[in-house]
C-alpha cells in the first residue's frame, strides 16, 4: 500500500492542488478521509432490481396510441403591428421546434468589418438579461425536454429550440432573451474569439475543403459586394471585433420587420401570446441601453447582389487524409455559373437541373439511391479514374443564384478537370433525355418528402418561406412544379446559366489552371473547347 | 431505442445518414385514468408468421416510408476462416440476383427515387430502404431478392475484393475505428467479438463463393429476420408481403446456431506512432448486454459523462464534470463515452483524442470521475442526466428511416418493441444511490480494456492504470 501512495502522489501532485478544489472527493483531504469506500463483497446484488428489458415492466399504466390521421397539418399567419411576423404549424406529437428567422447575415456586413456574423452565430445562447450564463439556459430547456441550435447562412439567420410543446412559454421566452437581449460579455467574446480562432485552424488543417470553397467561390461570383462577402471571419478581424460593434449590428438588423417567428407543432394562438409578452411587451437590449450602441447610421445594406464573376485562386498545401487512404493530394477547383433566385419561376427547372448533374465522390459509400445514373457519375466519375469527386450544388438566394460544380483531381490534371467539367456544363443546353429527366424529376420529389419527415426541416422551410414571401406554398404545389418541368424548361436555363460570366475558385496547387478568359471561350463553345493546351479532347 | 445515442457497435455505422431528427411522442400523462396514459405516437404493431418471420410497423402515415430487414447474424457468428463473410455478403447484395442484373437493381432504385442501404455490425446485419409510399411493395420485394436471390457471381466477387480492401484502408485511416477495433481486439481477446468486422487481408482475399453461400444457408432463417417498416406503411399489407416474398427463407434448414459466451479480459494494447499527431485512447470496462435492466441506469451514467470538443469552448457551461475538468487543463481535443451493447456482455467506457503529453492527465481525469460515480453523486445531477438521456433519445426519433431503425433493432435485441411511456418509467425511476450502485458493480475495481493509438508514450503502464480504479485513503 505505500508504494501505491507513493506512486498515486507522483502521478497526482501535479493535479492534486488544482483539483482538490473542485472535486468534492478530493476536497476531504487525507487525513480526514478515514474510511476508503466500502465495497461489498458480492457485487451482483448491486444492479437493478427490475425486469430485464426484454420483459414489460410490471404494473405501469397502459399505453393509449394515437392513431394515424390525414395530415392535419394547418398553416395559421399573423403580422403584429409592430411589423413582425408569425407563422405556425400544427403537426402530429408531442414535440415543437419554435425557432427565430433573420433576414441577417455575411452578406449585410459590407460597412462593418466581415466576421460580425461569425461571431454571432458562435454568440448565439449564451448569457442574457435573466439567465447568467449558457449553464441556466441549458438547465430550463432540460426541464422541457429540448435543444437548441443556431446556424446562419450568407442571408439568414436561425435560432431554434426543439422541445415538449407543453415548454411552449418558457421556449419563447429563451429565443427572445438569446435574440433580443444577450450580454455578449467580455468574457464570452474572449471564447468566442479562441472558438472562431480554432476553428479557423482545424479548417486550414482538414483535408476537407468545402467550406473555404463555398467562400472563395462566391467570393469570385459576387466580388467585394453582399453575397460575395466572407462567411468566415477572417483572420485579421478576430481581435478587432467588440460588444459595441456587435451589438450596432444587432440594432439595425433584428429588427421586427426583418425577423418571422415560426413554430411546428405548436397551438397558434399561445405562440402568439408568448410572441407579444417576451418579443413586443419586453424590449431589445440596445433599446433600454442606448450605451451599448455606436453613434452612427443605421442603415441597412439593402443592395442587390451583382453578379461579376472572376477567378479566387489559392496556391497551397492541401491536408492529405491521414494514413493510407490511397487518396493522393487533391487540388480543388469550383466553376460556377449565375443562376437564379429562389422566387423566380425558372428556379424549380435549376432544382432539377442541379439534380440530373448530381455527382458526388468517387468512393462514396452507399447502395443505389445515391444518384449513381447522375451526369456527373456517368459522364465524368466514371469515365476518368483521376477525377476524385465531382458535384453539383446550387445556392439560390432572395435576389440572386450561384449554380456550381465542385471536382478535385491530382494537382497534373487540373487543366483537364476544368476542361471536362466545362464540356459538361455546356452539354446541360444540349439534349436532355427522357428517362434522365424523369428520374431527376422522381428523385427531387423523393428528397423533397423525404427532408420533410423532419420536423425541424418543416420548421426552417416554414420560417423561410415566410421571411420572403409571407406564406408558404404546400408541399403538393412543388410536387406539381417539379413534375411539370420539361427537357425544354432544362435547356432554356441552361442557356441562360451559360450567358453568365463564368467564377472559379482553385484551390491547392492548381499552377496548371486555365486562364480565366480561356475557361470563358470554353462556354461559350458549342463544344465546350477550352482554347491552348495540348489539345487533349481532339483525341476524342 | 436508445443505446445508440452513443455508440451502436464499432465499425458498422459508416453507410447509415446522420440526420439527427425527431418523432411525435409524448411523455407525460394528461389523460384523467391512472391506468391508461396517452402516448401521442401510433402503435408497433407486431406479426409472426408461420415460419417465425416477424413483422413490426409503426404507421405514420407518411407520404414516405423505410422497410427493411434486420437479421440477428453478424461477424460474431464467423469463425476465425470465416471472419469477413458477414461483411462481404453486405457488398454482394447490390450485385444482381437471378432477376436482375446489377445495373437493373441500381436502376429501378434510382428511378424510384428510393435509397437502398445495408450495413453489417458485430450481431446484426441490415438491408433498408427508403421509399416514397406507393412504391412499399416494390421496395419489399427488392430486399427479398437481394438477400434470397443473389448471384454471388465469380467476376463481382474478384470485382469485390479490391473494393473491400480499398474500404480497409479508408478505415484505418479513421484513427477512432482503428481504437475501437483494437478496444475490441484485446477486450475480447480470444473470442470472436475480438475480431474486425472487415476481417483480416488473407480472408478477404480467400473468400469464396462456398463460404458466402454456407453463411447465408446457416444465418439467413425466417426466425432470425425481422421485417420492419414505419412512416406510410400499412402492417397488413407488410405482412401479406411478407409472406409472399419471404418463402425461401423457410426452407432453409439446420438448426439456428447458438453463441457462445465471449469473455472479457481486463488488458490493454498500444499501437505506438509518434507520426501521429494525436493520441487516440479508449477506456472501459465491461458492462452488460442488451436485455439487462443495468443498462438503463448504466446509459444514465454514461450521459452523465457525456460527450465534448475543444470547439464547445469553456467546459463549465456543461453539464458534465469531466467536461469542466478537460476543459480548463485542456487535458483533450475531444472526449465521448460510450456504451456498446453485444447480446450477453457489453463495452463500457471513454474515448478521447489529445495531445501526446497530456494523455497521463485525461486519464486520471477519467478515474477520478468514475470513482466519484460510485461514491458521491447528487440526485440533481441525476435528475438533469436522466432528462438530457430521455431528450436525446426521444428527439433522434425524427423521421422514418430513424424509427424503423428502432424497431428493427429492439425488435432483435428485445424481441418487443418496448413501449415508450415504459422505457419512461424506467429511466425516471434511476436515482443517484441507483447509478452509484451500478458503478459499483461494474467500474469500481474492476480491470479495464484499455486501447491506444499514436504518440502514446504518456500512457500509464497498465497496472498504474488498474491501480487507479480504485481510492486508497490513509
Amino acid at each position: 500500500m505505500a508504494s501505491r501512495v507513493v506512486g498515486f502522489q507522483k502521478v497526482g501532485t501535479r493535479f492534486l492542488a488544482k483539483q482538490a478544489k473542485r472535486l468534492s472527493w478530493n476536497s476531504r483531504h487525507f487525513a480526514t478521509q478515514t474510511d476508503p469506500p466500502k465495497v461489498p463483497i458480492d457485487r451482483s446484488e448491486l444492479g437493478c432490481k427490475q425486469p430485464p428489458l426484454s420483459e414489460p415492466l410490471p404494473g405501469i399504466p397502459t399505453p393509449n396510441y394515437a392513431k394515424v390521421k390525414e395530415d392535419n397539418s394547418q398553416t395559421r399567419y399573423t403580422v403584429l403591428p409592430n411589423g413582425l411576423r408569425i407563422a405556425s404549424e400544427t403537426r402530429f406529437g408531442q414535440f415543437c421546434t419554435v425557432g427565430v428567422v433573420i433576414d441577417s447575415g455575411s452578406r449585410y456586413e459590407v460597412a462593418y468589418p466581415s466576421g460580425v456574423s461569425h461571431f454571432l452565430e458562435k454568440l448565439a445562447f449564451n448569457s442574457t438579461s435573466i439567465y447568467s450564463d449558457r449553464n441556466r439556459i441549458m438547465a430550463e430547456l432540460e426541464n422541457h425536454g429540448g435543444i437548441f441550435d443556431c446556424q446562419s447562412s450568407r442571408d439568414t439567420f436561425v435560432y431554434a429550440i426543439s422541445a415538449d410543446s407543453r415548454g411552449l412559454d418558457a421556449v419563447t421566452n429563451i429565443l427572445a432573451e438569446v435574440v433580443l437581449r444577450p450580454q455578449i460579455s467580455a468574457s464570452e467574446i474572449d471564447v468566442t474569439r479562441q472558438a472562431i480562432q480554432f476553428e479557423l485552424e482545424t479548417l486550414g488543417m482538414r483535408p476537407e475543403q468545402e467550406t473555404l470553397l463555398m467562400d472563395m467561390i462566391h467570393a469570385a461570383a459576387y466580388r467585394d459586394n453582399t453575397l460575395g462577402l466572407p462567411k468566415l471571419c477572417p483572420e485579421a478581424n478576430v481581435q478587432k471585433i467588440d460588444q459595441k460593434l456587435l451589438f450596432s449590428y444587432l440594432k439595425n438588423h433584428y429588427t421586427p420587420s426583418r425577423m418571422v417567428i415560426a413554430g411546428v407543432g405548436v397551438d397558434h394562438d399561445r405562440l402568439v401570446e408568448s410572441v407579444q409578452k417576451y418579443f413586443v411587451d419586453e424590449k431589445a437590449i440596445w433599446e433600454s441601453n442606448r450605451d451599448l450602441v455606436l453613434p452612427g447610421s443605421s442603415k441597412v445594406d439593402e443592395s442587390f447582389a451583382q453578379w461579376t464573376g472572376g477567378l479566387v485562386q489559392e496556391e497551397c498545401e492541401i491536408p492529405q487524409f491521414a494514413g493510407p487512404s490511397g487518396l493522393p493530394e487533391l487540388a480543388h477547383v469550383v466553376l460556377g455559373l449565375e443562376s437564379c433566385s429562389h422566387q423566380e419561376p425558372d428556379f424549380i427547372a435549376v432544382c432539377v437541373l442541379n439534380m440530373m448533374m448530381g455527382g458526388g465522390g468517387s468512393f462514396s459509400a452507399g447502395g443505389p439511391g445515391k444518384g449513381m445514373y447522375t451526369r456527373l457519375y456517368t459522364n465524368v466519375l466514371n469515365r476518368y479514374h483521376w477525377m476524385y469527386n465531382a458535384t453539383a450544388y446550387n445556392h439560390a438566394y432572395m435576389d440572386s443564384g450561384l449554380f456550381c460544380i465542385h471536382a478535385s483531381a491530382p494537382p497534373t490534371h487540373v487543366r483537364e478537370l476544368v476542361e471536362v467539367i466545362t464540356r459538361e456544363m455546356v452539354a446541360m443546353a444540349g439534349s436532355v433525355g427522357s428517362s434522365e429527366l424523369r428520374r431527376a424529376k422522381t428523385q427531387l420529389q423523393s428528397m423533397l418528402l423525404m427532408n420533410l419527415e423532419s420536423r425541424p426541416v418543416v420548421f426552417e422551410d416554414l420560417a423561410r418561406q415566410v421571411l420572403s414571401t409571407g406564406e408558404r406554398k404546400s408541399t403538393k404545389y412543388f410536387i406539381e412544379a417539379i413534375e411539370n418541368i420539361s427537357a425544354d424548361d432544362i435547356q432554356r436555363v441552361a442557356q441562360r446559366l451559360l450567358r453568365s460570366s463564368p467564377a472559379v475558385a482553385a484551390r491547392g496547387d492548381v499552377a496548371k489552371i486555365p486562364q480565366l478568359r480561356d475557361v470563358q471561350t470554353g462556354l461559350m463553345d458549342p463544344q465546350g473547347r477550352i482554347p491552348g493546351g495540348r489539345h487533349r479532347m481532339s483525341l476524342r | 431505442m436508445a443505446f445508440q445515442l452513443v455508440r451502436l457497435s464499432s465499425s458498422t455505422l459508416r453507410r447509415l445518414s446522420k440526420n439527427a431528427n425527431q418523432a411525435p411522442l409524448r411523455w407525460r400523462s394528461t389523460s384523467a385514468n391512472p391506468l391508461i396514459r396517452d402516448v401521442n405516437v401510433p402503435p408497433t404493431c407486431v406479426t409472426a408468421l408461420n415460419s417465425g418471420l416477424r413483422v413490426a410497423t409503426e404507421d405514420t402515415g407518411a407520404p414516405t416510408a423505410t422497410v427493411g430487414l434486420w437479421i440477428d447474424a453478424g461477424s460474431r457468428y464467423e469463425s476465425e476462416q470465416t471472419n469477413g463473410v458477414a461483411h462481404f455478403l453486405e457488398h454482394m447484395a447490390f450485385k444482381g440476383t437471378s432477376k436482375r442484373s446489377q445495373t437493373d437493381l441500381e436502376l429501378e432504385v434510382e428511378n424510384m427515387g428510393a435509397h437502398l442501404n445495408a450495413y453489417t455490425s458485430r450481431e446484426q446485419t441490415v438491408f433498408y430502404a427508403k421509399c416514397l409510399k406507393q412504391d412499399v411493395p416494390k421496395a419489399v420485394e427488392i430486399l427479398s431478392d437481394i438477400i434470397t436471390n443473389s448471384t454471388l457471381g465469380a467476376n463481382e466477387i474478384e470485382r469485390e475484393r479490391s473494393v473491400i480492401l480499398r474500404e480497409m484502408q479508408e478505415v484505418e485511416t479513421n484513427l477512432q475505428e482503428v481504437t475501437f477495433d483494437y478496444l475490441h481486439a484485446t477486450a475480447y481477446q480470444g473470442t470472436p467479438l475480438g475480431r474486425t468486422i472487415l476481417g483480416p487481408t488473407e480472408n478477404i482475399k480467400s473468400i469464396s463463393r462456398d463460404d458466402l453461400q454456407d453463411y447465408i444457408k446457416t444465418h439467413y432463417k425466417a426466425p432470425r429476420v425481422v421485417l420492419a417498416g414505419a412512416g406510410g406503411v400499412d402492417h397488413n399489407e407488410l405482412v401479406k408481403l411478407a409472406e409472399t416474398h419471404f418463402q425461401k427463407l423457410d426452407n432453409q434448414d439446420g438448426p439456428v446456431p447458438e453463441i457462445k459466451p465471449c469473455r472479457f479480459t481486463g488488458s490493454e494494447v498500444r499501437l505506438r506512432d509518434d507520426a501521429i499527431p494525436l493520441a487516440h485512447v479508449a477506456l472501459a470496462v465491461e458492462g452488460c448486454g442488451w436485455t439487462d435492466a443495468d443498462n438503463i441506469p448504466l446509459m444514465v451514467a454514461n450521459t452523465l459523462l457525456g460527450a465534448w470538443d475543444r470547439s464547445q469552448g469553456g467546459g463549465a457551461n456543461n453539464a458534465s464534470q469531466l467536461a469542466a475538468l478537460t476543459a480548463e487543463d485542456e487535458a483533450a481535443h475531444s472526449f465521448q463515452s460510450f456504451n456498446t451493447c453485444y447480446k450477453d456482455t457489453g463495452l463500457w467506457g471513454i474515448y478521447f483524442v489529445s495531445d501526446p503529453m497530456k494523455i497521463e492527465n485525461m486519464v486520471y481525469n477519467i478515474q477520478n470521475v468514475w470513482k466519484l460515480m460510485c461514491t458521491s453523486l447528487t440526485e440533481r445531477d441525476v435528475i438533469r442526466a436522466r432528462n438530457l438521456f430521455k431528450t436525446n433519445m426521444l428527439l433522434q426519433l425524427d423521421g422514418t428511416t430513424p424509427v424503423c431503425e428502432d424497431i428493427g433493432r429492439q425488435m432483435l435485441c428485445y424481441n418487443r418493441r418496448i413501449p415508450i411511456n415504459e422505457l419512461e418509467q424506467r429511466i425516471d425511476s434511476v436515482t443517484a444511490k441507483d447509478i452509484m450502485n451500478v458503478c459499483m458493480k461494474y467500474i469500481y475495481d474492476k480491470c479495464p480494456a484499455v486501447a491506444a493509438v499514436g504518440p502514446v508514450e504518456q500512457l500509464p503502464d497498465y497496472s498504474n492504470i488498474r491501480s487507479g480504479q480504485y481510492w486508497i485513503r490513509l
